[in-house]
Formats: structure tokens, C-alpha cells, sequence
């Protein structure tokens, strides 16, 4: 029962993988997803139109400021979102199952076994009062009602294995760990059931650059043997430079901008991304600390045409008045601007 | 720990203590929670000594001589009906425990459930929970108890029927407490990540929820028999309880009834107000020494 259900999916995907690399069909496709809040003060668009597409195994970074909806992108796909927001349409597609088209209990049978979560702060995310393998166990149970204790025992087991934890930590609790054994716990959780796709929210935040690095590594290393795709959400930069291979930038609920790692830090597209980018601390010019003039808009009242023009430098007539669309340069990368109107 | 490795330096490991030791010197901290539950072993163990030793059927009239100060043969002395006092006491109060048992463990039952119910889903399920609880909790409990007991025939009237009539109107003090709890509880971020990893409603309540209200659950449930017993004690004072049961209060309403002070029988009424003043102050103490342990807030540190 168990090896169909999980190391099935996993073999087919490592062929596809070896097959084409390049080309492979990708295993997770966002495609128009919109989530709108209904507040009190009148509707804020949090997510608007964002697409974009991962292969198996490909690390994809989502940076943008705080409230940009990097968050409710995540919790849009886990179909997660809390009232008053509401998923307005879209669909997040995965293998090649529509998650947005399930009823509840297909969701939730999804959640964990095709899309997992790695949340932020895992400080707060353990059960204080359960053992850690009883809630993995309960995790497993949700999914897998009719797995053999042994069998479950065993993929806990190997779960905490392959994030560098021994599994004599199934018999702790959530108190009895470090900030980086409880993070690392959650990828554990995470890759319990072989998911498709990890997105790991802001997983490094509120710990120290050491164990920052042991977990992006973990993350990384769980990556590479389950074939997964990862989406990494956070703030830092030079992590995202180390860690992922695309970076898409969000503003004000849109994707502005997907390129290479690459290409983000050497030629940055979007006028927001090169700012972004050009307000990285840099060893040649120390002590220059160009930031980004204004403040993120508020969602309840964006600017006319492009959200960002009141900051950008190189503002035109039409972007005050005309929201500028989605473009797909040749080089494959991703830009919603005006200036590329015409490379488009 | 670190205190014992350095108080014996000789040897290196460090010794966990064991599991009851770690419980004592806790109870020497948390002092009232110490004496209340020494008290109530006391009186557990004097009942149920009590029980397996004396004949049950000397609490009942017309077993003994009657109106015997405490002598040797009767050391609780005995009462006008003819009852030995000793054995009185412990039927009285183990019915007493009884009463209170079942009426605690039904009200917090009740409590916890629609606590669970209203405050997990919400919607007009909470709205009426919430709104039923808050107009009955105003409304003096005495009130209710004494015209519903009064009704009652009594010859009908039985511990069973005292349990009750006094859980009728006490479970919405542990339904609002759970309630308030789960509402907080819900909102935590390991329930969020639960139900991330697909973890349905059931596995929630049980898994996640359940286990951190434990401590809230077991003052609940002290409360609740704490407030059984007293509710018991005075319905059956005012001489509305099974009246040929030896229940504490029933004793005294009987002492009463037949001016024991009067007549100079003064150990018939004394020995149950004592006992019940055990009971009622070892349980208020379990209750202020059980909120101390759920409520690290209010921990004293040393």
C-alpha cells in the first residue's frame, strides 16, 4: 500500500528527470492566481495575476518587501487562505492535478503529500505538549490511515535521518530542542510523504547565520534526494544568491520580475529589482547605502496604472495610467514593466 | 541539575531524580496544592478505612443506643436516632465523594464537549453555546437547585438524583473556561502547521488542542467538585436531600431538627460541620495550588 503510494510518483519522476533535464514538464504551474481581502476599509488585492511554472528539483527565491504577498501566495497554494480573503481564481497546478479544483478532502489529502509547508518561525510550529514523533505520526495518519505502526516508525525515522537529526529524537519534545533542530524537525515533516513541492516560508528567519546555513543546507540536501521543488520565501538576499536558482521579486501582490539568480544580481530588469539589487551592502563602495526612496503602497490604495511609478526612476506618461502587463522576454525571463513593451 | 552536579562534585554524571521525587519538591514549593492534597488523602483514607472496617448498616437509625457522648465503644459517639456517629461519618462521606465525583466529572464533561464544539467551529453553534451560558450563569444557582430539589418527592430523592439535580446548572463555568481556551489555542501556529500538513479536524481537537488544555481540564474539574459538594451539603441542610442517607448535611439538618446544642448533644452537629469544612478547604486549596501549575503567571519563584 504504501510503496504505491509514495515511491511510485517519486521513480516516475526521476526518469522524467534524467530523461530531459532541460525540457522536462514542469511540476508545478501557478497560472492568473488572485487572492482578494474583503476588509472593512474596501477590497485589497494581495495577489494579482502571478504565474510562474517550476521543474522538478529547481529552487525558485521569492523576495519583495513585507506585504508584497509572498506569504499569501504560499498560503493561497496550500488553499490556506482565512476569511476575509478569498481565492478569486487561478489555478495552482501541481503534477498535474489542479489543487484549486479539489473538493476539501482532496485538499487536504494534498496538503503534506503533493505541496508541504515549511513554516516561518518554527519556534511555535511543534505541539509543546507532544512528543515530536507523535505529531509526525499524526501527520502520517492523516494521509496514510491504514500504514502499519512499523512502517510509519520507519518513515519518521528516515525522515529525521535525511534532515541530519537522529531519530532517538522522535521521543523529545518541541522544548527540549535547539531553534535549528526545530526548524529542521518541520523539513522533516515537510518530505515525510515525498511531496512535489516545498514551500518553505522565511525558514531561517530568527536564527543565527550558522545555523541558517545548516538549515538551507538541509533544505538543499532533501531537495536533491527526494527531486522536489522548492519555493524559498525570505528577505535575505545573499541567501537567496547562495541558495536558489531563479528569483522572482513581488510587489504589491504582482510578480515583477523571474530571472536566473544569475541574471537578477549581475542585470536586473524591472526598475524595482535593480533598485532592490543596487541596495545590497557592497565591498567596492562601502559605506554607499542606496535604499529605495517611499514606502510600499498599501494594498487598500494602490497608485493608478503600475504600483510602483511613484518610486520608480524611470517613470513614464503610461505607466501613471496603464497597468502594465505580464511579458515574457526571449531570454525566458519574466517582466512586468513598460520599458520592455517592444523587446516583449 | 546543574545545583546537584555542583553539591556532589565527586561524581561526575548528573543524576536525574526520579519521577516521584521531582513531584514531592514540587509539592514542597507549591504549598497549598501540598496541604490540600494531604488533607484529602487523609479523608479519602479515613472513609475507606472507615468502609472496609464498621458495619455500613450502623450509619442507618435505630443500630445503636442512642445519644452516647464519644466514649471507647463509640468513639464518635452516637445520635439521637441511634446512629454510631463513626460509621455515619465515613458512609456520609464517601457519598459525599460520590456526589461530588459524579457531578464534577458529568459537568466537566459537558463542558469540555460544548467548550470544544462552540469555540472550534464557531458560527451559530458558538452564538448559542455562548449566549445559553451567559444567561444562566447570573441566575443564583441556590435559586433553581432549591425549587427543583423541593419538587421532587422525597422519597424519590437519591444520591444519584442529588448528582443531578446539582449538575443541572454546572457546566457552563467549564464550557466558557474551555471555550476561552480553545479560542487562543485555535489560533496558535502548531495548529496552523497542522492543518498545513493535512491534518483533519478530529486529529486537531484530539492531538493538537486536547493535550494543552489538560491542566485547564483538571481545574475544571476540581472546581466543579468543589462546587458539587457544597451544593450537596447545603441542599441538604435545608433538608432537601435523600433524608435516610447519612450524607454530611443531612446530619446536621437532623441535629437541628432535634436542638442538639440545646439538649447538649454537641458532637452530633460538630462532626459533620468539621469534616465538611476539610473537604470544602482541601479542595479550595487543590484548586489555588492546581491554578498555580496551569498558570506559570501566577508560579511563584523562589
Amino acid at each position: 500500500m504504501n510503496s504505491t503510494l509514495t515511491d511510485a510518483p517519486l521513480s516516475t519522476r526521476q526518469t522524467k528527470l534524467s530523461s530531459d533535464r532541460s525540457g522536462a514538464a514542469p511540476v508545478l504551474q501557478v497560472r492568473h492566481l488572485e487572492v482578494t481581502y474583503y476588509t472593512d476599509l474596501g477590497r485589497a488585492k494581495a495577489l494579482d495575476d502571478v504565474s510562474f511554472s517550476l521543474k522538478a528539483g529547481e529552487k525558485l527565491g521569492m523576495v519583495g518587501e513585507s506585504g508584497s504577498g509572498k506569504s499569501t501566495m504560499a498560503l493561497a497554494m496550500m488553499r490556506m487562505i482565512k476569511q476575509p480573503g478569498r481565492i478569486e481564481g487561478g489555478q495552482v497546478i501541481v503534477g498535474d492535478t489542479d489543487l484549486m479544483s479539489l473538493d476539501e478532502e482532496g485538499m487536504r489529502k494534498a496538503r503534506l503529500s503533493k505541496i508541504a509547508y515549511i513554516p516561518q518561525g518554527a519556534m511555535n510550529s511543534l505541539n509543546p505538549v507532544t512528543r515530536i514523533g507523535a505529531q509526525m505520526v499524526d501527520a502520517v495518519k492523516a494521509h496514510l490511515p491504514s500504514e502499519s505502526r512499523s512502517a510509519i516508525d520507519e518513515r519518521c525515522a528516515n525522515a529525521l535521518r535525511s534532515v541530519d537529526l537522529d531519530p532517538g529524537v522522535a521521543r523529545m519534545y518541541a522544548h527540549e530542542l535547539s531553534g535549528g533542530m526545530k526548524q529542521r524537525v518541520c523539513i522533516a515533516i515537510g518530505i515525510l510523504l515525498n511531496p512535489q513541492v516545498i514551500i518553505a516560508d522565511e525558514p531561517t528567519s530568527a536564527l543565527d547565520v550558522v545555523t541558517q546555513r545548516q538549515v538551507m543546507e538541509t533544505i538543499d540536501r532533501v531537495r536533491e534526494k527526494i527531486n522536489v521543488a522548492v519555493i524559498l520565501i525570505g528577505h535575505d538576499m545573499g541567501l537567496m544568491a547562495q541558495f536558489v536558482d531563479k528569483v522572482a521579486v513581488m510587489y504589491a501582490g504582482r510578480l515583477v520580475e523571474v530571472s536566473t539568480v544569475r541574471e537578477m544580481f549581475t542585470d536586473p530588469k524591472h526598475p524595482y529589482a535593480k533598485a532592490l539589487i543596487s541596495s545590497l551592502p557592497n565591498l567596492d563602495n562601502k559605506g554607499v547605502f542606496q535604499g529605495i526612496a517611499g514606502l510600499a503602497p498599501s494594498l487598500l490604495r494602490l497608485p493608478s496604472g503600475c504600483a510602483f511609478h511613484p518610486r520608480c526612476a524611470r517613470a513614464m506618461d503610461i505607466c501613471t495610467t496603464t497597468r502594465p502587463e505580464v511579458r515574457t522576454l526571449e531570454t525566458g525571463r519574466i517582466v512586468t514593466c513598460h520599458l520592455f513593451n517592444e523587446e516583449a | 541539575m546543574a545545583t546537584i552536579a555542583m553539591t556532589s562534585p565527586a561524581t561526575d554524571e548528573v543524576r536525574q531524580p526520579s519521577q516521584i521525587i521531582l513531584l514531592l519538591r514540587y509539592l514542597r514549593r507549591n504549598k497549598s496544592l501540598g496541604i490540600g492534597l494531604t488533607v484529602l488523602l487523609l479523608l479519602v483514607a479515613f472513609t475507606v478505612i472507615g468502609l472496609l472496617v464498621v458495619d455500613p448498616k450502623h450509619a442507618y437509625p435505630l443500630s445503636a443506643p442512642s445519644k452516647r457522648p464519644p466514649s471507647l465503644q463509640y468513639w464518635f459517639g452516637t445520635d439521637f436516632f441511634g446512629r454510631d456517629m463513626l460509621s455515619a461519618m465515613a458512609v456520609g462521606m464517601w457519598q459525599t465523594a460520590v456526589i461530588g465525583l459524579l457531578a464534577g466529572g458529568i459537568g466537566t464533561m459537558i463542558g469540555v464537549f460544548f467548550g470544544f464544539v462552540s469555540a472550534y467551529f464557531g458560527g451559530w453553534i458558538d452564538t448559542v453555546v455562548k449566549s445559553v451560558c451567559q444567561i444562566l450563569t447570573p441566575i443564583p444557582v441556590l435559586l433553581i437547585q432549591v425549587v427543583v430539589a423541593s419538587s421532587l418527592d422525597k422519597r424519590d430523592v437519591t444520591i444519584l438524583t442529588m448528582a443531578l439535580i446539582v449538575v443541572m446548572l454546572a457546566w457552563m463555568g467549564p464550557t466558557l473556561v474551555i471555550r476561552s481556551q480553545v479560542l487562543t489555542m485555535k489560533e496558535r501556529q502548531f495548529v496552523s502547521v497542522a492543518k498545513l500538513s493535512g491534518v483533519g479536524d478530529l486529529g486537531i481537537i484530539f492531538k493538537e488542542i486536547l493535550p494543552n488544555l489538560l491542566p485547564f481540564i483538571a481545574a475544571a474539574f476540581v472546581g466543579q467538585v468543589f462546587a458539587a459538594v457544597f451544593a450537596s451539603f447545603y441542599l441538604a441542610v435545608l433538608g432537601l436531600g435523600p433524608l435516610r442517607e447519612p450524607l454530611l448535611g443531612n446530619i446536621i439538618w437532623a441535629a437541628q431538627g432535634q436542638g442538639a446544642f440545646f439538649n447538649g448533644w454537641w458532637w452530633w452537629p460538630i462532626e459533620p460541620a468539621v469534616a465538611m469544612i476539610l473537604i470544602l478547604g482541601s479542595l479550595a486549596l487543590v484548586i489555588m495550588g492546581l491554578d498555580e501549575l496551569a498558570n506559570p503567571r501566577v508560579r511563584r519563584t523562589e
